[in-house]
């Protein structure tokens, strides 16, 4: 794809004498529908092409991208790109290379998924949002009922002969209820992705968005202290989630991540593993190489407690002398970064259902709130408003909310007990199983 | 910026298939960042995002598609996929397009292009250097210098067609200051409509200094208290607490599709009397100020709420439609990827008649959060949470000393009831605000304020 304008950007960089330039770009398309009360609220189709130049000049890089693909503005980018390298002070050393391919094929493309008629994805619709509001006469409102497919090309060349490109694509659909008993309101939320439309359980989805709202009401306040937490799995994803810049090299180079000089040593638990793994087999982050063109790879980062591996790009592994992990990351909009692919908490031993029972009492989280602000990245700290469960013997005793959770992120992985055996992957391929934590601040 | 008879030709088939509306908003916009870490400048930037979004209307039922391909052949299949999502009664076969201009009160003194990329740079080292300086325990700091430059054209089926650009200029700085293993971070985000004048008119060396200040105080703070207590807000960014707690339940984004706490509140009492709040576009040069609206609408100053009663909404054309209420020149987007829904601009609480010293005089036991940290919102139930970026322990009326890593949580509906002293010192802070158009610019803003009662989440 895009062969004609690769080559009009490569023969412009030869002419200004840029013998060291990489291209990325991204081509998303996408569409979604909306049903409220049984009527399409809105459609959304998205069609949109960014192309982001890296230009090496001495060993610095600068950066330009546009949204316009013609000749003059990839003129335009390869100067400014240049002339944004003069500026640059960096001690990163950027290199290109052709690096080779995986082995293994990966299934990320699913073209059935592309000929699903828009009609079904209506009805579907419609179907998430009528379970949640039938489900209960409690049910009050049903704000939020969404479908919608994307897909995304990604293409990356460079001046040492390397051209790759990809393409994925998924489905997901999520529902938002609203549950009302007096004067009390609770919010209900539940969605799924997939590869494959008939796995988009419509009916599932609303009636479990209905079951958590109605599961939340008569909510009691609750004493604060310490308690033995369990976070389900989606809100272990969260926190995770919210964390996992810790795990990039280059936070931990620029001085900014907890994890700094803890490679190798115990920072969690023993039964604590977490992988990052382009590879897998059903992940919405796999892909065949990262946003270099590097090969794709599983990086165990920490296993039975020890912290074996940051996430590396290129670059930040130059610096360590060792090996890329296949991070590198960035948008054509941004500068190379590095981010997670599909990072998770693997499955542990306990089933779900038995985390309750390993402890005489203890809170549930299923709702956190203020992940944004509420957490520091940097000291790990966190304090987060959250909704859930008091549990006693074995099982739920009434929900609880207007409280908030508050720890530390290396402290919580030292300090989980246990780990379930229901891992679930976010929106952004971030997953975990239920986890019971001894011991953070309730305050309520 | 699209020519005035291929709009035409575009509306006119948006609404083939019997649309009531139909839009046009195209979007030329030039970006351009700079960062400093580690005294480096480690990363410059700089781009164009282009691109167009075709919106139209059957009833209150939304359709909309962007591209960035503005050709005549690319518009037209966007045009045509909108308007084959329904079929509607309305018979609008021409569009004459009149063009309106609108005088913009945010003046430009001094365009980015104009000043040398080294003197931009020299600005952010003077912030730098006055950050590291003020003390020992900051191990980082980290400064990004943005400036943007959004142009717009504007055309609908009403025959509006409009232009604005719209000029912004900010600088985020972070320092961190660290003991041992722990970090703390202090930060501000100044920011502006204007051209490169905003930045010479901003000592750096205070700016450094201030979040050096505001990290240091917090590492060596204790952990906040837990519990219930009374808490002092303090001004300028402390009304992100009215921006999320009721702010955003006051859009029609949620208001409409009932998913607000205010939704049947329209002329009832929602606030203690005390509490004016506005939502004005129109202060010449804010962050959060417009000149129109992403719908072409002209700008507005909204009252709110007035000594407690709800007055208005916030209004775009959709959701005015929905309600039943005009626009109040609040549909906002991001850009061209975002159908426009309302929107805050600058929010604030009105300057009350409230002394701050007799706030903290008046708690034997509370939290003065002097400067708030992000926060968010549930619209549908109004719980809201936000951080205390610089927080201290009030103990016996006196400011004693400072704590970190508070929360607070609460409701939306019932705290605006709860606070019950408004100070005079209304002040204004910049951010960004994420909803479903997007993230655009606004500002927060309020007195010194005391809430009577909140939960505040600590370590202890």
């Amino acid at each position: 794809m895009f062969e004609k304008e690769f080559e009009q950007i490569f023969d412009i960089a030869k002419k200004r004498n840029l013998s060291k330039i990489d291209v990325f770009l991204t081509k998303n398309n996408s569409f979604s529908v909306k049903i409220f009360k049984q009527e399409v609220e809105s459609f959304k189709y998205a069609d949109s092409i960014g192309l982001g130049v890296r230009v090496i000049v001495d060993n610095s890089v600068g950066y330009a991208y546009t949204e316009k693909l013609d000749k003059a503005a990839f003129e335009t980018i390869l100067d400014k790109a240049r002339e944004n390298a003069n500026y640059i002070e960096s001690d990163e050393e950027v290199e290109l290379k052709n690096y080779p391919n995986i082995d293994k094929k990966l299934k990320i493309y699913y073209p059935e998924l592309e000929k699903v008629a828009v009609n079904e994805k209506i009805e579907k619709s419609k179907l998430l949002e009528k379970s949640a509001r039938d489900y209960d006469k409690k049910i009050i409102n049903v704000p939020y009922a969404e479908i919608g497919n994307a897909r995304v090309d990604t293409k990356i060349a460079n001046t040492t002969g390397l051209q790759k490109e990809y393409v994925s694509n998924l489905i997901y659909g999520y529902v938002m209820c609203l549950a009302r008993q007096k004067e009390e309101t609770k919010s209900g939320f539940f969605y799924d992705i997939s590869h494959n439309f008939e796995q988009i359980n419509g009916k599932t989805i609303g009636e479990e968005s209905a079951k958590r709202a109605l599961a939340l009401l008569g909510a009691r306040d609750v004493k604060s202290g310490k308690y033995p937490i369990i976070f389900n799995n989606e809100m272990a994803a969260t926190l995770l989630s919210t964390f996992s810049g810790i795990f990039s090299a280059k936070a931990v180079q620029e001085g900014r991540s907890l994890l700094k000089e803890k490679l190798n040593s115990k920072i969690a638990n023993d039964i604590v593993s977490i992988t990052d793994d382009a590879l897998l087999d059903i992940g919405f982050n796999t892909r065949p190489f990262d946003d270099e063109g590097y090969p794709s790879q599983t990086t165990g980062l920490i296993s039975n407690g020890i912290l074996q591996s940051y996430l590396h790009n290129s670059i930040t592994a130059k610096k360590d002398k060792i090996k890329s992990t296949g991070n590198a990351s960035r948008s054509y909009k941004g500068t190379m970064n590095i981010s997670p692919s599909n990072l998770f908490i693997p499955n542990g031993k306990t089933p779900a259902d038995d985390l309750y029972k390993l402890v005489p009492r203890c809170i549930e989280i299923v709702d956190l709130s203020g992940m944004h602000s509420g957490c520091n990245p940097i000291s790990g700290d966190f304090s987060m408003g959250a909704q859930g469960f008091f549990c006693e013997n074995g099982e739920r005793k009434y929900p609880i909310h207007n409280f908030t959770v508050s720890g530390n992120f290396l402290q919580l992985l030292q300090n989980i007990v246990a780990i379930g055996n229901n891992l679930k992957f976010n929106l952004s391929s971030i997953g975990a199983p239920s986890i019971l934590v001894e011991n953070l601040s309730i305050s309520g | 910026m699209l020519k005035e008879s291929l709009l035409e030709k575009v509306l006119t088939k948006a609404l083939s298939n019997g649309a009531d509306f139909a839009e046009v908003f195209v979007e030329d916009t030039y970006n351009s960042s700079i960062q400093l870490l580690d005294k480096q400048i480690k990363r410059a930037i700089e781009g164009k995002d282009y691109g167009a979004g075709i919106r139209v209307f059957y009833g209150a039922k939304a359709i909309y598609a962007f591209t960035n391909d503005l050709s005549e052949k690319s518009l037209m299949a966007a045009a045509d996929a909108v308007s084959k999502a329904d079929i509607g009664n309305a018979n609008i076969t021409s569009i004459d397009l009149m063009r309106k201009e609108f005088v913009s009160p945010h003046k430009i003194a001094i365009p980015f292009e104009i000043i040398a990329k080294k003197e931009k740079i020299d600005f952010m080292r003077r912030i730098d250097k006055a950050a590291r300086e003020y003390s020992n325990l900051i191990s980082q700091v980290s400064i990004s210098y943005t400036e943007t430059e959004q142009k717009i054209q504007i055309a609908n089926s009403d025959g509006l067609l409009t232009n604005d650009a719209r000029t912004y200029a900010r600088v985020y700085v972070s320092s961190i200051a660290s003991k041992g293993n722990e970090m703390q971070t202090g930060g501000e985000g100044p920011g502006a409509q204007r051209g490169y004048e905003f930045f010479q008119k901003l000592n750096p060396e205070e700016l450094g200094r201030k979040t050096a200040k505001q990290a240091v105080t917090m590492i060596l703070a204790e952990y906040a208290p837990s519990g219930k207590f009374p808490v002092v807000i303090g001004n300028g960014f402390g009304g992100v607490i009215f921006h999320e707690a009721s702010g955003h339940s006051l859009e029609t984004t949620s208001v409409a599709k009932g998913a607000s706490v205010f939704a049947d509140k329209m002329g009832k009492q929602i606030a203690n009397q005390c509490v004016t709040a506005i939502d004005d576009g129109t202060i010449p040069n804010a962050w959060g100020s417009t000149t129109i609206d992403d719908e072409g609408n002209l700008t507005q100053k909204t009252v709110l709420i007035k000594n407690g009663i709800l007055k208005s909404f916030m209004i775009d054309r959709l959701g005015g439609i929905k309600v039943g209420m005009k626009s109040t020149g609040s549909g906002r987007r991001q850009s061209y990827k975002f159908a426009p829904t309302s929107r805050m601009r600058n929010t604030y609480i009105a300057a009350g008649n409230d002394e701050f010293d007799d706030m903290v005089a008046s708690i034997d036991f509370g939290i003065y959060a002097k400067k708030m940290g992000g926060g968010s919102v549930q619209p549908g139930t109004g719980d809201f949470n936000f951080a205390v970026a610089e927080g201290y322990l009030i103990e016996n009326g006196k400011i004693t000393k400072p704590v970190r890593g508070a929360t607070l949580v609460g409701n939306g509906a019932k705290i605006l009831h709860k606070i019950s002293m408004v100070g005079k010192d209304l002040k204004f802070a910049e951010g960004m605000c994420g909803s479903v158009s997007g993230n655009v610019p606004v500002r927060v803003g309020q007195p010194t304020i005391k809430v009577d009662e909140i939960v505040v989440g600590g370590r202890k």
